[in-house]
């Protein structure tokens, strides 16, 4: 610690004065909840964090939501962007509106000039906005500088007068909101009011609702930030009368939101009282804050230092960190341990540094990642990167901005997870906007790598200039006359490099103006799937985009199925939100049920996997379900023997997709999210993207073939004999508890390819096939068949498992899987079995993990067991 | 002595899709002995060798201690678990007194005074298998059947029973419980008694404990648990009263197991062991639990101690919507443990849709739970439950969910003092087992598993306890608990056993050292 840290944390002790220096409870239980953020190189409007928002209801009750921008745009605020750089924009929430002449007598007017003091503007009556419940608190805006004599005093006070005066000022910013609010709020029997955020050009809105309901009451639609987050809360604790234990909470220049639950907040409060912070609102997301300002602001950690001591970096992860930084993270861990939260957590931090210039958006995750989280890049005109717990809603916050501007395309150019406490990207991402007037957004991970969305600059996603050439028109109909889906996907695939940006249009558009002609919808509808879900090279083409045009294409070729009562010519029939009580069995002809979900509740009696069940019921075996927005359980329901039914799913699909089928196959045209394919134990599951956390938990049996990569703790305590194909890898506790008998006798296994496609759609290792530990941890039965032409997967990722060569029987048995994985993502054994260039046998590239009889699990006579359960 | 109570029919029956037809199983009461010769008794007779096979005390006895059948020439071993002990000097008939050889003595039996502990007593024991011998209370003498003697829990709590007479005839009053208290549009189930069966896996107990124990469910319209190990084909017949249970290591969980049933429970954790999931040594993993489990036989076999999907409340809520997704018509019941924050645990099930809060305590667990584990984590139960009780209240949903106790629930004293702490019902676990002829011995987990035939899969072990004899059993000591419960909610002046609930003036507690005197 810094000779100038010491003495703000040792000066600090005025805050406690008169208090027990003990740990007060925690005020209530949380667990999970929905976090979402954005950072553009643009400023934004706040009613883009409205749709994330209201997707993801079903992670908040309604009790708490909260909001925060960062880099706000002067003309908005009606000041200059020199007072709102300067200025710090405090906000105070009025439970009590009448406490505001108090607050400011004792805490404003002494204390600071003023540019500007202003009550929020707000709807006119909280009950139209529809659901709320509770009015929320009047919000007064101040834009303050400490006045220079009152500063000067309290510099000399505290012995910090040789510090540079926007740090003095800083603290004294900080100090005062802590005495404000343990006068209005932390101490007193009845709350009046306290501070939702005191940083620079940063702003903090709370409301007892759901969040997006601040946009709507506080009249932020048009306000605009390049760093948004918003929170949807789940205090289990009933009646909720103010906001105050809302995220985000706020340090000084940042905004923290939380998804998650500490097992250590006793402790993490001891450690900040040891420091002289006392927190006040008494929640995990509260201590969070306080910790992240204080080793930021006050220690003046980097931000590596600062995720370090949040989330330790441990076991074999550590082991591979180069020695320097094994050094100093070992110190870092053994000063910080006991302030580090434990326990499943997920934060995402907007921060403004407006003497920098510079607003970040920041996301860690705990290091067992114990939370969903889905990072996201998209590049071009405009820049964007997005966080979330679930990808659904970054969907939705791309779509909402496409909508309104088109430089923004609905599709991200990348998606991914963060590994958490890891030694490969740290668990932890910062998009960072930065620049004098042009800014601009790059993104990094904890260690300061920089993640990029390649390096194709063309979008295609623009109207078509004119039809499509005759050569063209006469290739697309010649296919579908054929019914040859593969020729008019290779035809596409072959041209697309060279295609004008628009070409892709005119491609799908004659595609589609010719399949309605010609009636031959399958055809069309097999092409645009197969350029949705293989990588080929686009040239310099966004892939984003390609798959923009692609998407839009294929529900426009769904939504010419007509809907139930209209006479219908073709295999298809259409059914949407509003016309589903016409739901009836299938007529002679019909094959397929076009379902689009997108008005559909996510859950519950009304939601659109009980209506696929009800389909099924009458008859239907074939399903096309589109226009997903994280509607979950698709597919669940069905009962066994579902054999010969086939869900094909196009979207932002949902959570437990797959979980329970029992015979029938179920095909994602997308990236899946958490808790995919939960006790299956027959069918098909394949998904034509990556898939989320607890992936297959306890599976019984089927085939899952993924294209992608799966998140933590895929196939934990799966038996029987599942089979299943990942050609990316895993984050970590892959198969923990795995007792899926003896492969070679009928038992499940899982193949880890550990590929990944590059910028030109081409496969390619990952730098390590499985980058994790704990592989196989406690497994009885069943197998690991592991692509590492390397050896780079070693003893100390295993705990219980043994690392073996393949034998000429496992080949045999994992190779009509490979076969299967080649018929349906393109992935050749040829190239599986092609290293550094050259064609290598099986063993020389797969091995196996199997189970070892551990005496841990076979001990006789230990006393313990499970009688009574 | 028989009984004959009217079961209501179950619906479902009707709309049944697969599987064999349901069963029916009357609710008579049957005499039904111990399946031992010598059953364990509080006293022994012994006969010496003076005895002259006159048959006095064959003819003395009202009991049936002493059997001389027609043609043998000495009389039986002497069947002393019937013996009413040294206080029948007081009576005509004392055997030891007219015995014209002085060849009987009666004391205490020392087996008995072995058996047992302080908080399932010796009495608890003896006094639990003569229910399920009888059906009836009066059978259990003077054993004192209503506590155990740990000096704490339910040990300690007493009824406080009005001054008054009460006026409540003993038919008039109500045992049944609703078990779904939320006005969703699912079914209304009833149970004709505040009690279900708890949770026993197929592997923890044999699967002829399994299906007497869902007979019995039928016998009283209530339900028993599969326990997490599968949901075995042989009960299929007894789906409308089978609970699926949803654990952590989701073995055997399939959605045909789910949509069969009424209830799905999520066991997120248990009383006995909280926070240590569960864990089936290897021994016990037989190749027929393997099978059900499709788990590798001779492995110990893990359950998470969290379920790895739900590590928070909006998990935990997309996890019931999951089941009730699969399933339509079915409730949703939550167990856990009892941590200090039960009471938000509580709330937040109700609000992710739970239909039953199901709060285990630390009391409960057979010889497999860990000793360092039992009563040593979490909360006692008699704090849990009005702890949660009060809170749902306070948050004004406690009539839109029920509350379940269990976790070393023994008698059906302890049903009722849960209910008068606040809980709607209790699940029962080891008094079940008891009734069956356990005797506590604690090693339910060694070797081949139990002794006596219950906690095992042991093929030749189980063939011990067959289904009808531990059916009768069963149904026999529900009869009694039932007879008990309306004798005391009569004597409160009570018509359902809806009244008791909450009703903390109904106990006091019996403080430490405080001479213990009965209402």
């Amino acid at each position: 610690m810094t000779d100038a840290a010491d003495r703000i944390v040792r000066s600090r002790a005025e805050l406690l004065e008169g208090r027990p220096r003990v740990v007060e409870p925690r005020a209530s239980d949380e667990g999970g909840c929905g976090v979402t953020g954005f950072a553009c190189s643009i400023p934004v409007r706040g009613r883009h964090i409205y749709e994330p928002s209201v997707q993801m209801h079903n992670r908040g009750n309604g009790k708490g939501g909260g909001i925060a921008a960062a880099g706000l745009v002067a003309d908005d605020v009606g000041v200059s962007q020199e007072v709102l750089d300067s200025h710090y924009l405090l906000q105070i929430a009025l439970l009590d509106p009448k406490a505001r002449g108090e607050v400011e007598e004792a805490y404003i007017t002494p204390n600071f000039d003023a540019a500007l003091s202003m009550r929020m503007a707000t709807i006119d009556d909280f009950r139209d906005v529809p659901g709320l419940e509770v009015k929320p608190p009047d919000v007064q805006r101040y834009l303050l500088r400490v006045k220079p004599s009152v500063l000067s005093e309290f510099a000399e006070r505290n012995g910090l007068a040789d510090l540079p005066s926007r740090e003095v000022e800083d603290e004294f910013v900080y100090r005062n909101s802590v005495r404000l609010n343990d006068s209005f709020y932390a101490s007193l029997g009845e709350q009046r009011a306290f501070v939702l955020s005191h940083g620079r050009n940063l702003v903090v809105f709370k409301i007892v609702g759901y969040a997006e309901q601040i946009v709507q009451y506080y009249r932020l639609e048009d306000l605009r930030a390049h760093v948004w987050i918003a929170h949807q809360r789940y205090p289990t604790k009933g009646r909720v009368w103010h906001p105050g234990g809302a995220h985000p909470f706020v340090g000084l220049n940042e905004a923290l939101v939380h998804n998650g639950d500490f097992a250590n907040y006793h402790s993490v409060a001891e450690y900040l009282l040891q420091r002289n912070i006392r927190p006040q609102f008494l929640t995990d997301t509260e201590v969070s804050a306080l910790l992240f300002d204080l080793w930021s602001r006050v220690y003046k950690y980097p931000l590596e230092h600062v995720i370090e001591a949040l989330a330790p970096t441990t076991e074999r992860d550590f082991d591979q960190l180069p020695e320097e930084k094994q050094r100093l993270y070992r110190r870092l861990q053994a000063a910080h341990i006991h302030g580090s939260p434990d326990g499943p957590w997920f934060f995402i931090i907007a921060r403004s540094l407006p003497d920098e210039g510079r607003y970040q958006l920041l996301g860690i995750t705990d290091t067992a990642m114990l939370r969903p989280q889905v990072f996201a890049l998209s590049d071009g005109d405009v820049q964007i990167g997005l966080i979330c717990s679930e990808k659904q809603a970054i969907d939705a916050t791309l779509h909402s901005l496409a909508a309104e501007d088109p430089r923004f395309c609905p599709i991200a150019d990348r998606y991914w997870n963060a590994r958490g406490g890891s030694h490969t990207d740290g668990g932890a991402f910062l998009f960072n906007v930065e620049g004098n007037g042009h800014k601009t957004l790059t993104c990094t991970d904890k260690f300061g790598r920089p993640v990029t969305a390649g390096s194709a600059s063309v979008r295609c996603d623009v109207p078509a200039s004119h039809d499509a050439a005759a050569s063209m028109r006469e290739a697309v109909r010649d296919c579908l006359g054929r019914q040859d889906a593969q020729g008019l996907f290779r035809y596409a695939v072959d041209n697309l490099p060279a295609w004008e940006p628009d070409g892709l249009r005119s491609f799908c558009n004659a595609l589609a103006d010719e399949a309605r002609e010609g009636q031959s919808m399958t055809p069309a509808i097999e092409a645009l799937t197969l350029l949705r879900d293989r990588r080929y090279e686009t040239g310099d083409k966004r892939r984003s985009s390609v798959l923009r045009v692609v998407d839009e294409s294929l529900t426009a070729l769904f939504e010419t199925a007509v809907p139930f009562g209209t006479p219908n010519g073709i295999r298809y029939r259409r059914i949407d939100w509003d016309t589903r009580h016409q739901l009836a069995p299938p007529e002679p002809g019909e094959e397929t049920l076009v379902v689009n979900v997108e008005r559909f509740p996510p859950e519950g009696d009304e939601c659109d996997s009980l209506l696929v069940r009800r389909a099924y019921e009458m008859g239907w075996r074939r399903f096309i379900c589109y226009g997903y927005r994280g509607q979950r359980f698709a597919g669940c329901g069905l009962g066994p023997d579902s054999d010969g039914l086939r869900i094909d799913v196009y979207g932002s699909s949902g959570d437990y997709l797959a979980s329970g089928i029992d015979g029938l196959s179920i095909y994602v045209h997308g990236s899946g999210q958490d808790q995919l394919g939960q006790i299956m134990n027959r069918g098909r599951l394949v998904v034509y993207g990556d898939v989320g956390q607890t992936f297959l938990y306890g599976a019984k049996g089927g085939e899952t073939y993924v294209l992608g990569n799966a998140a933590g703790r895929p196939l934990i305590n799966a038996v029987g004999r599942p089979r299943v194909v990942i050609n990316g890898t895993c984050l970590d506790f892959l198969a923990e508890s795995f007792m899926a008998g003896d492969p070679l006798d009928g038992g499940g296994f899982a193949i880890v390819n550990g590929m990944e496609f590059d910028d030109r759609g081409r496969l390619v290792s990952q730098p390590a096939p499985y980058p994790g530990s704990n592989l196989f941890s406690l497994a009885s039965g069943g197998a690991i068949y592991i692509r590492d032409p390397h050896g780079l997967v070693d003893e100390a990722q295993l705990n219980g498992g043994e690392l073996g060569p393949l034998a000429e029987e496992d080949w045999l048995l994992i190779r009509p899987y490979l076969e299967e994985n080649e018929r349906l993502f393109g992935i050749s054994i040829d190239e599986l079995l092609t290293v550094d260039g050259g064609a290598r046998e099986p063993e020389e590239v797969y091995r196996k993990v199997s189970a070892v009889k551990l005496r841990v699990l076979a001990a006789k006579g230990e006393d313990s067991d499970d009688v009574g359960d | 002595m028989t009984s004959v109570i009217e079961r209501p029919v179950t619906e479902a029956q009707a709309e049944r899709r697969n599987g064999p037809p349901l069963e029916t199983v009357e609710r008579v009461v049957r005499p039904m002995p111990d399946r031992y010769r010598n059953p364990i008794g509080p006293y022994k007779v012994r006969r010496s060798a003076d005895c002259r096979s006159c048959a006095v005390c064959v003819d003395i006895c009202p009991y049936g201690v002493h059997v001389k059948p027609a043609g043998y020439n000495l009389p039986l071993r002497p069947r002393d678990y019937l013996c009413i002990g040294p206080k029948c000097a007081e009576t005509d008939h004392y055997c030891v007194e007219h015995c014209p050889n002085r060849a009987l003595s009666v004391g205490h039996n020392p087996t008995a005074d072995a058996i047992g502990d302080p908080r399932w007593t010796s009495d608890l024991l003896l006094a639990t298998w003569r229910q399920a011998e009888t059906g009836s209370m009066t059978s259990v003498g003077d054993l004192e059947y209503r506590h155990g003697a740990s000096g704490g829990g339910f040990d300690a709590l007493r009824f406080r029973f009005p001054q008054t007479p009460a006026t409540v005839a003993p038919e008039d009053v109500d045992t049944r419980l609703e078990l779904n208290h939320r006005d969703d549009g699912r079914p209304r189930v009833t149970i004709d008694l505040p009690i279900y069966g708890g949770g026993m896996s197929f592997g923890s107990v044999s699967i002829h404990v399994m299906i007497a124990r869902a007979r019995a469910a039928i016998a009283w319209n209530t339900f028993t648990c599969t326990g997490e190990g599968g949901y075995p084909e042989r009960l299929q017949p007894y789906d409308d009263h089978v609970i699926t249970q949803v654990a952590t290591g989701l073995f055997g969980v399939r959605e045909e197991t789910i949509q069969r049933v009424r209830i799905v429970e999520f066991k997120y954790a248990q009383g006995a062991k909280p926070g240590l999931g569960g864990h089936l040594l290897g021994d016990k993993n037989t190749p027929d639990v393997a099978r059900m489990r499709q788990a590798v036989a001779g492995n110990a076999l893990f359950s998470p101690f969290p379920f790895h999907s739900v590590y928070s409340v909006e998990d935990h809520k997309k996890h019931i919507d999951w089941i009730k997704a699969i399933n339509a018509r079915a409730l949703t019941s939550v167990k856990v443990s009892t941590p200090t924050d039960v009471d938000m645990v509580a709330v937040g099930s109700y609000h992710a849709g739970a239909h039953i809060i199901h709060i285990d305590g630390s009391y409960g667990g057979t010889g497999a739970a860990p000793d360092i584990a039992k009563k040593n984590i979490a909360m006692p139960i008699e704090y849990a439950i009005p702890r949660v009780h009060r809170f749902l209240v306070e948050e004004g949903v406690r009539d839109e969910v029920v509350l379940i106790a269990s976790g070393g629930l023994r008698t059906a004293d302890d049903v009722l003092k849960a209910i008068a702490l606040g809980a709607d019902g209790a699940v029962v676990g080891t008094a079940e087992i008891v009734a069956l002829g356990c005797i506590r011995c604690g090693n339910c987990e060694s070797g081949r598993g139990c002794a006596r035939g219950i906690a095992t899969t042991d093929r030749k072990l189980i063939e011990q306890v067959q289904v009808d004899w531990a059916t009768q059993r069963l149904i026999n000591m529900y009869a009694a608990w039932r007879e008990r419960m309306v004798d005391v909610l009569a004597r409160m002046g009570m018509s359902s056993v809806s009244e008791l609930r909450g009703r903390h003036d109904c106990l006091r507690r019996v403080r430490w050292g405080e001479e213990d005197v009965d209402d």
